[in-house]
């Protein structure tokens, strides 16, 4: 339980929603978007460290001699992250092409401008 | 070789290898991205095809572990694949769905460019669907999910040209991203709690002691991200913008598979995973949020002037009442909602695959601007009145069946309880649906009847592969509704048990015996069986009213087929003050505009919803952060 | 300086930067996928390390000779080959016998050793494969986006052998 890690993590979940909620440009929007997931990816990491653990490898000198008994923090959460991460980079490079070609479209990338269909 | 255990894993990764075959040989030639898009199709619906006989029949459930991964002294270790009725009823929507757009879209979409890419996102999104209904693990299921948002985002944008297309896919993008970060952070407080991502193990944790705080909070994060993936109001926004511009044969998916696939999300959070759906209070908030999904979709559908974007709003109306039916938690609701889910897929795909016939053949879905279709393409004329029928609950066709027990369900839930709350429901439904009647009767005239304008005097019928899967939408509509005790015994119920025996569920994944010592039990109810109403007789009364009908049509009015010019000229000026300064006999009120007075009389309340969806990115996701935070206080207060 | 089309003429210190940085960020990434069984890292890390080649190409000569070395058609189409050899690689578990996804050959070796954990590592080296050239043809494409007509040396024919 890292409580520093728990807070920031809510911290930055809550700016990135501010920002997809509040601002009017696009670019910020997308920019609140992956504050957003580079939150979640902080908790989920943080959910898995288990106090006084080390990485979760199996050195060689373990494996030969056959202690293979080490304490360490949990895995899984870290797979979980890695994929999250990937999902995050793949989000914002759509957004932004997203946003370039509304740019050549609509000549505005701001929220008031862009609200062709509405009603 | 092929043991069926094999199918669901092979029926998920053949299709994500379509995908990338085409795009590797897709780009140069067509034939040969279209043989390899469509045996592809085939090849992975037959394998779920081939499961219906030992999951329904039989009632195995099929438990596979990729990898061979067991799970080592109780605990599970590996993804694991779990098909049982429940999850095979919704596959079994989805397959057919992406099957027959699939056999659309080769004719729809020949005109456009870049069809290499089309063709492997529509793969992609077939697969990514069928992965998430298919899926015993959490985290494999939010991939899938992710994996279904990217597709139907690029979909969307893809005729990146016409009006409002990439507005639509970044608001989707947007807002369902908001909703899977949510389901994400959800599925780690789960983590946090359970030490454990596999669904059959969470069950059985989750239900041997009551829910503490970290797991009902995580339940609303997970509630509201997979209702984000349902289009419930009010996380309904990107639906209408998106089911309007996509290509057709997209539209149809969307409505068909995408969000059925957040209401099978939605069913395995509530009734296995958390055992929440016997406490009163989350049925009363999963029954609001129905309540209001149907009331906002069909008023905002009563005021829409473009086709498809009516469609969208039925559509999310239509899943409001799959979700009341759910959230009453009996077995009469339960399977009133599944059962209205596949009417729901079966209708709803033929009326947009109508849309795009008349897009096609006319280009335009403006309302104001069609009319007197129905002498031009007469045979999409025919299978949209069957698709009008469907949804407006009009016997003998399957939309009836599934309204009637749903109807039934909600009216039990209000005598059995004695709640107020229940008896507002049930007249909602009843208004909604008549509702629904009346703006299908507007479409119609507005579309197919009425006036032909001069500059769709040479609209021609479709081609026949575009009419082929019309017309087996329209027979399989036809057909769940006359042979609706036949659906309920085979289809209905092993998947309505399915759902409420988790017990089954876990024991099948993690070994006999274990849901037995974690202390989960059932929550079997005893279902009756049902024969209120008779289907044939109500096919010949509807024949007989059919035939009525037309007779009065021929035998009426002989000045029927004149057409008024809305140029004439006045005969005289100086009789202009006895028409009080009119210049015809008879104003023109345009058939998208039937019910002119009906909106003039609740105008305040028309002001206030449409205005409310005002298309700017900030106030939809607003609107979804409130809502996710009422759910969470209301849980965390209610839900125990 | 020259300014054209908003981008500055490629300057030589950066050219420079480029031409050192390059072959160690190919040969880290590649290191980090090869030995992704063994030590932190894997596919996709590496393939994101080696895909930065693209960007330090276009910082360093511009987008048209970068292009000219890395064709983005070449990118795309092997960006689908290394998706089609993972989930082939997957789906020989179901035809020799066992679940998908299950190691079936190379799966006794020695711990420690490079070829030691079986059908996983060539998935792995398969993901990699296609995160690398995904990635760079990513970049390329919204590299592309920048400046459409920036020329990078109009006079200057570049030899990258």
């Amino acid at each position: 339980m890292i409580i520093v890690n728990y807070c920031v993590s809510i911290i930055l979940i809550c700016l990135g929603l501010y920002a997809v909620t509040m601002k009017k440009d696009l670019i910020k929007v997308v920019i609140g978007l992956g504050i957003i997931d580079y939150g979640v990816n902080l908790f989920i990491v943080s959910v898995g460290f288990n106090d006084g653990g080390t990485a979760p490898i199996f050195t060689i000198s373990e494996l030969l001699n056959g202690a293979a008994s080490s304490y360490f923090v949990d895995p899984v959460p870290q797979a979980l992250t890695l994929t999250s991460i990937v999902i995050g980079a793949c989000v914002d490079a759509m957004a932004l092409s997203l946003v370039v070609m509304i740019n050549r479209k609509y000549h505005s990338i701001n929220a008031d401008d862009v609200r062709r269909i509405r009603g | 070789m092929f043991d069926y255990h094999h199918f669901p894993v092979i029926a998920v990764m053949i299709l994500f290898l379509g995908a990338f075959l085409v795009e590797i040989f897709g780009s140069k030639n067509k034939t040969v991205r279209n043989t390899i898009a469509l045996v592809i199709a085939a090849v992975s619906a037959a394998c779920i095809y081939a499961l219906i006989k030992p999951v329904f029949f039989d009632g195995e459930v099929i438990s596979y572990w990729m990898g061979n991964w067991e799970p080592v002294s109780g605990y599970a270790i590996g993804i694991g694949y779990e098909v049982d009725a429940l999850n095979l009823f919704f596959a079994l929507l989805t397959v057919t769905t992406f099957l027959l757009s699939g056999i659309y879209s080769v004719r729809y979409m020949e005109k456009d460019e870049h069809l290499g890419h089309y063709y492997t996102l529509y793969l992609m999104l077939s697969g990514g669907v069928l992965g998430l209904v298919l899926t015993g693990d959490i985290f494999n299921m939010f991939v899938m999910i992710e994996i279904m948002t990217f597709a139907a985002v690029a979909l969307t944008a893809f005729r990146n040209r016409s009006f409002g297309a990439l507005e639509g896919a970044f608001k989707y993008l947007v807002l369902g991203s908001v909703g899977s970060s949510m389901t994400l952070a959800g599925v780690a407080l789960l983590y946090m709690s359970c030490h454990t991502l596999n669904m059959a193990q969470l069950s059985s944790i989750l239900g041997s002691q009551p829910l503490n705080p970290t797991t009902v909070f995580a339940f609303a994060l997970m509630f509201a991200g997979l209702a984000v993936k349902a289009f419930i109001v009010p996380f309904h926004t990107p639906a209408a913008d998106a089911y309007m511009v996509a290509p057709t044969s997209v539209s149809m998916m969307f409505s068909g598979m995408v969000n059925k696939a957040g209401v099978y999300g939605m069913i395995r959070l509530c009734f296995t995973i958390f055992h929440a759906m016997d406490q009163s209070s989350l049925q009363i908030l999963l029954a609001a949020f129905g309540c209001v999904t149907m009331f906002v979709g069909v008023t905002m559908a009563l005021a829409q002037h473009d086709f498809k974007r009516l469609l969208a709003f039925h559509s999310i109306s239509q899943i409001g009442y799959v979700i009341t039916a759910v959230a009453l938690g009996t077995a009469v609701g339960l399977s009133g909602g599944l059962f209205h889910a596949m009417n729901h897929t079966l209708f709803k795909g033929l009326l947009f695959l109508t849309a795009g016939a008349v897009l096609k053949a006319t280009g335009t879905t403006n309302l104001d601007k069609l009319g007197g279709l129905s002498k031009k393409m007469p045979k999409t004329t025919i299978c949209f009145l069957i698709g009008a029928f469907s949804i407006s609950g009009l016997p003998p066709f399957n939309g009836f069946a599934s309204k009637w027990m749903v109807y039934q369900a909600v009216y039990a839930k209000a005598v059995t309880t004695g709640n107020f709350f229940y008896a507002v429901v049930t007249i909602v439904a009843v208004v909604v649906s008549v509702m629904t009647l009346a703006s299908f009767i507007k479409v119609t005239q507005a579309c197919f009847f009425g006036q032909c304008p001069e500059n769709l005097k040479d609209t021609k019928e479709v081609p026949l592969s575009m009419r082929i899967p019309m017309w087996i939408l329209s027979v399989l509509c036809l057909v769940t509704g006359i042979f609706y005790n036949f659906v309920y015994e085979k289809l209905l119920y092993p998947a309505m048990v399915a759902a409420l025996n988790t017990v089954k569920y876990i024991d099948s994944m993690m070994g006999a015996g274990y849901a037995g010592a974690a202390g989960v039990a059932n929550h079997l109810v005893d279902a009756p069986r049902f024969s209120v109403w008779d289907p044939i007789s109500w096919l010949l009364l509807f024949v007989i009213c059919l035939v009525a009908v037309c007779l009065v049509i021929v035998l009426g009015d002989r000045e029927r087929g004149k057409v008024s010019d809305p140029e004439t000229k006045p005969a005289d000026g100086k009789y202009a003050t006895f028409f009080s300064g009119e210049h015809e006999l008879h104003s023109h009120v345009a058939g998208s505009d039937l019910f002119w007075g009906f909106k003039k009389d609740f105008k305040g309340y028309f002001n206030v919803v449409q205005g409310a969806h005002d298309g700017n990115v900030n106030t939809y996701a607003s609107w979804v952060v409130i809502a996710t935070a009422v759910i969470a206080i209301f849980m965390v207060i209610f839900v125990k | 300086m020259r300014f054209k089309s908003g981008i500055q003429e490629r300057s030589i210190v950066v050219k420079c930067g480029a031409d050192s940085f390059l072959p160690f960020a190919v040969t880290f990434g590649v290191y980090i996928i090869l030995f992704g069984t063994v030590s932190p890292g894997g596919g996709f890390q590496g393939g994101v390390m080696v895909a930065s080649a693209a960007l330090l190409l276009y910082l360093g000569y511009g987008f048209k000779n970068a292009t000219k070395v890395i064709n983005p058609e070449v990118l795309r189409v092997n960006e689908a080959c290394g998706a089609t050899l993972y989930v082939i690689l997957g789906l020989l578990g179901i035809f020799l016998g066992a679940n998908f996804c299950r190691n079936v050959f190379f799966n006794d070796g020695q711990v420690g050793d490079l070829i030691s954990a079986g059908t996983i590592t060539f998935m792995g080296y398969s993901v990699g494969y296609k995160v690398l050239t995904g990635v760079g043809f990513l970049l390329l494409l919204m590299l592309g986006l920048l400046a459409p007509d920036d020329d990078g040396e109009e006079e200057e024919e570049v030899d990258l052998e």
